[in-house]
């Protein structure tokens, strides 16, 4: 591996010489910059600022592919397997520290250290610790995301509570749950994901976080009271068992048919929201749990790395910087993404309310891990969440077992602030 | 025994067939349906059996935002090229494998059938170490070659089957005859085999025009991805699509469901004409 | 269709006669056999070969991201079986698996097998209905996944709904959530998906059946069921050999829809092997694990393909 990396990057070397000594001047110029990204129909803020680079760059244009976002780490994968790797690829954060430990990642330590417009001071704390391994830096922000409530107001209203105040504690919450739910009418009171995915582990998290347990100690009673919360809302029939197949997209679209009163989403459904609620909506920060008081939420979004390998990883950190700029960052909104430096706000955004109460759920947004070995984890902890909403454990006799695989893995290597 | 049927009898054989495709045609329509939805009906509970204002704004959209004659024109190329590749090489094996006996024709048959057990997206890897190799990656071709893997087996076992059906004997006739063994087979053994490869190619079509991982694992190049890729650009991290998915898939199928259904009619002649008499 | 006998009275043209020269005598000899077989079984070798040699090479090894490109990597000898068949995951997976690929293989062979008797009766408009049945087969996977998850759901489905509306059910059935039954609902949707394919082969088959024989059985008193047992099914089983073969083999790597609609859930209750092995490689990152999965089923097909070609030899040799 070593060997044929030094003879592609000898041959890049020389490449770049001759093109050098022919341009007389700007070292890599007509050089292609390749990049996987997971910029498919939707994302069109996104694919806006590939395009900006192009025009502004003529002479080291992206040369850029499409890649699903199920199909991304397989991709990478295959491109670490075969040494055909890009220069740039988006990498969904939770598994930066996976990549970046087995050394399949460029660090960018240096380069970040140099730049003068990526600044570790201007991040929110959550979005930048997705890219750090090991004191290192193998990857830089590139948007995020997070989780707040959405509820129905006019729900809300003809079941006699008030839209105005939305629920703040877990104790709210569950009461107004309770009261929007009607079977009659086949609504339920609550919504959220538990899939056997990353999404159901992205979902649950902030609730572990607020009940004031965590991975570390998942046998305590207060992360069990986070999953007992789930449960409950599914057992008492608050929630439908659909929880355990659907993902978030779908138990959105649940909450827009009218089938849910309140669901636990992110900013990217807002144009759909817009677009098609046949009811006024507003979005809340999640709720807290009395006594604890500890906002939570989830952390989403891609980050941008460098493979291991790449050909032209100077050239990528410019892109990477060029992307980080203020003005490319601002797209992010009107993609239903924030970007992930706080001090970037967006001049009257649309939808002002849900973006000042995504900006606020940003600010204590952790990030998943980071760790090595994420993945596994994340994969325990579902098991967990779905054992007991299905009924086939207890929320502590679930969390047990996660914990007799999770505890292990974080003694290897701890999370920081665990 | 077709004389003992009468004509109501038969017409209610019609309505019973009418109503058997009609259940299971349902998914389909779904998917129709749903593509003439607004977004917002696709969640409706309860489900809109009938769109209740039809909008053609989804394939409005793809029309514009989508290149989908690209993306048909690439499927179409890959899928005929893989047909026309499986076909051919298929024809040798199928037929040696159904006239003779051997240890090493077994071996062989089995070698074949293991082929196909493991699904691309766990062979995409060290195919591509393979293309890599000869320098086909972000090629068409790499395309084809890697789904004909895919294709190859399952257009030998049938094909197999269809050559193992037809006598030894009319050949056999023929060459007491004077026909050389290759003039046997092309003009007796092929033309009886015309529907079993009618069939099989067919649904060797069908497989390589909905193939996804070995397009998008061994072509860097979107101007030559298939339609199955462009269709998995509306799942995203945390959005589906599915509104617009529908119109892109209807618009992919369609045409093909229609030369399929005429196509059929071909089958069905040869069919009722009797293949061996 | 011209008769066969018309095309056979033809052959000895003078012309071709002389000029049977080597590529004749070569096609002639039993030499071609091999030659024919070659084309195929060395496309296969060259292009399928490496991967399963590399996949059942990783299962004997320990990989891990950082030593995935270089070939030489520990050798852990079965060690990754082991440490599969010890997790608790993989009696269930192994079960599940079982059940799903059994209750496929039957109800697609048995239903494509019904369907294509059906269709076989001769009233108007059968073959056009039969050509639209296919229609389901024709649908890509990730969409037959959406529109069966959308079908299937609990609260507002069609299926729910219509029979809740004809009074079958007073409570949903969750189809997909419930660990009870999530098997049997991607069982379903599966079906649906193989069905056509086996019923269109069937069909085939049928129609080489020649009619004279169903005629000469009716002569002889038999009735339908009689006919059916004594004329089609035998004359039908290489295709139905072939067809339980390959429809296992389909039914084991079936994969797209199962992720579509549970991604193996609730609680592993719809997971079977490749699902396993695909969440191994690519979300956990454990490639050996998931190449010694895959290596597995390559063991079960091998079963699977010996089995259909001794029922096939036993056949011939009647």
């Amino acid at each position: 591996m070593q060997g044929s990396s030094r003879r592609q990057a000898l041959a890049g070397l020389m490449g770049a010489v001759a093109v050098a000594a022919l341009s007389a001047g700007s070292a890599a110029a007509g050089e292609k910059i390749t990049m996987w990204h997971i910029f498919g129909n939707a994302t069109e803020p996104a694919l806006a600022n590939l395009a900006k680079w192009d025009k502004l760059n003529p002479d080291n244009p992206l040369d850029h592919k499409f890649i699903p976002f199920g199909q991304l780490s397989q991709q990478l994968i295959k491109g670490i397997a075969t040494g055909d790797v890009p220069d740039l690829i988006t990498i969904d954060n939770p598994v930066v520290a996976s990549f970046a430990s087995q050394g399949a990642l460029e660090d960018l330590t240096e380069m970040v250290k140099a730049s003068k417009v990526i600044k570790k001071d201007g991040y929110f704390p959550g979005s930048w610790n997705t890219t750090i391994w090991n004191g290192k830096q193998f990857a830089v922000p590139g948007e995020a995301n997070t989780l707040a409530l959405y509820y129905n107001a006019d729900m809300f209203r003809a079941k006699g509570l008030d839209p105005d105040r939305p629920p703040r504690t877990w104790a709210e919450l569950k009461a107004a749950s309770e009261k929007l739910t009607d079977p009659a009418k086949n609504v339920y009171g609550i919504g959220f994901s538990a899939i056997q995915s990353e999404e159901g582990t992205f979902q649950w998290l902030p609730f572990l976080q607020q009940s004031g347990g965590n991975l570390r100690d998942l046998t305590s009673a207060d992360s069990v009271a986070a999953l007992a919360l789930w449960a409950d809302w599914v057992k008492s029939g608050q929630a439908s068992k659909d929880v355990l197949v659907k993902r978030q997209f779908e138990m959105t679209s649940a909450f827009l048919g009218g089938g849910s009163a309140m669901v636990v989403s992110g900013p990217w459904e807002l144009q759909r929201m817009d677009k098609d609620a046949k009811f006024e909506w507003r979005v809340a920060v999640l709720p807290v749990r009395e006594g604890k008081n500890i906002e939570a939420s989830a952390l989403g979004g891609y980050v941008w790395g460098v493979p291991k390998g790449a050909k032209n990883p100077k050239l990528a950190f410019k892109v990477i910087e060029f992307m980080s700029e203020p003005e490319q960052m601002k797209q992010a909104w009107s993609g239903g993404r924030l970007p992930p430096v706080a001090s970037i706000a967006i001049d009257n955004p649309s939808n002002p309310k849900a973006y000042e109460v995504f900006k606020r759920q940003m600010e204590f947004a952790k990030a998943r891990g980071p760790h090595p070995a994420w993945p596994q984890i994340s994969a325990a902890v579902q098991t967990a969440i779905q054992s007991a909403l299905t009924g086939q454990a207890t929320p502590a006799a679930a969390l047990e077992k996660a914990q007799a695989v999770v505890k292990p893995l974080l003694d290897k290597n701890p999370i920081d602030g665990l | 025994m077709d004389q003992l049927l009468s004509t109501p009898k038969r017409w209610m054989l019609t309505a019973l067939g009418l109503a058997i495709a009609g259940c299971y045609l349902f998914p389909v329509y779904w998917m129709y349906a749903s593509s003439l939805k607004p977004s917002f009906e696709l969640n409706a509970s309860p489900p809109t059996l009938v769109p209740h204002a039809p909008t053609f704004a989804a394939y409005a959209w793809i029309f514009t935002r989508e290149n989908m004659a690209r993306y048909m024109g690439n499927s179409l190329v890959i899928a005929s090229a893989v047909t026309a590749l499986s076909l051919v090489l298929a024809t040798g094996a199928a037929y040696a494998l159904s006239r003779v006996r051997s240890f090493w024709m077994d071996a062989v048959l089995v070698g074949i059938m293991l082929s196909q057990v493991l699904p691309p997206a766990l062979l995409a890897t060290p195919m591509f170490v393979i293309f890599r190799q000869i320098d086909l990656i972000n090629t068409q071709t790499a395309v084809v070659l890697a789904t004909t893997t895919k294709t190859l087996p399952f257009a030998v076992v049938m094909l197999r089957t269809t050559f193992a059906q037809i006598p030894v004997e009319l050949e056999e006739a023929a060459r007491v005859d004077g026909c050389t063994r290759l003039s046997a087979f092309l003009r007796i053994t092929l033309p009886v085999a015309r529907i079993g490869y009618i069939v099989v190619g067919t649904l060797v079509f069908l497989l390589a025009y909905g193939e996804f991982v070995y397009p998008v694992s061994l072509v860097n190049k979107n101007e030559l991805q298939p339609a199955t890729v462009g269709l998995y650009g509306f799942v995203g991290a945390d959005y589906s699509d599915w509104g617009n998915a529908m119109a892109f898939a209807s618009v992919v199928v369609t045409p093909v469901i229609l030369v399929f259904v005429l196509l059929q009619r071909r089958i069905v002649s040869g069919l009722t004409a009797g293949a061996i008499k | 269709m011209t008769s066969i006998d018309a095309t056979a009275a033809r052959p000895g043209r003078p012309r071709a006669a002389m000029r049977r020269g080597v590529l004749d005598r070569f096609t002639d000899s039993t030499a071609i056999w091999p030659v024919l077989v070659a084309a195929t079984a060395l496309y296969l070798i060259a292009f399928v070969g490496y991967p399963v040699l590399y996949t059942i090479i990783m299962s004997l090894q320990e990989v891990s991201v950082g030593n995935l490109r270089s070939l030489s990597r520990p050798w852990v000898g079965f060690d990754n079986y082991t440490r599969l068949f010890a997790d608790p995951l993989f009696p269930l997976v192994l079960r599940n698996t079982v059940l799903f690929v059994g209750l496929n293989v039957v109800l697609q062979c048995a239903g494509g097998l019904a369907v294509a008797l059906f269709f076989q009766q001769r009233f108007p408009g059968a073959s056009f209905l039969r050509g639209l049945v296919l229609a389901g087969w024709i649908l890509p996977p990730l969409v037959i996944g959406a529109v069966w998850k959308w079908l299937l759901a609990s609260d507002n489905g069609v299926l729910n709904y219509a029979l809740a509306s004809l009074g079958h059910i007073a409570k949903p059935v969750y189809w997909l959530s419930d660990p009870a039954t999530s098997l049997l609902a991607v069982t379903m949707a599966n079906v649906w998906f193989g069905l056509p394919f086996n019923m269109i082969l069937l069909a085939a088959g049928l129609a080489g059946i020649p009619r004279e024989l169903y005629e000469a059985a009716a002569i002889d008193g038999a009735g339908p069921v009689r006919r059916f047992l004594s004329v089609t099914l035998p004359l039908l089983r290489p295709t139905l050999y072939a067809l339980v073969a390959l429809s296992t083999i389909y039914t084991m790597r079936a994969f797209d829809l199962i992720w579509t609609m549970t991604h193996g859930g609730p609680v592993d209750s719809s997971n079977i092997f490749p699902v396993w092995s695909y969440k191994l490689s690519f979300e956990v990152f454990d490639f050996s694990g998931g190449a010694a999965i895959s290596t597995l089923m390559l063991a079960v097909v091998f079963v699977v393909a010996v089995a259909y070609l001794r029922s096939v030899r036993a056949e011939q040799s009647l």
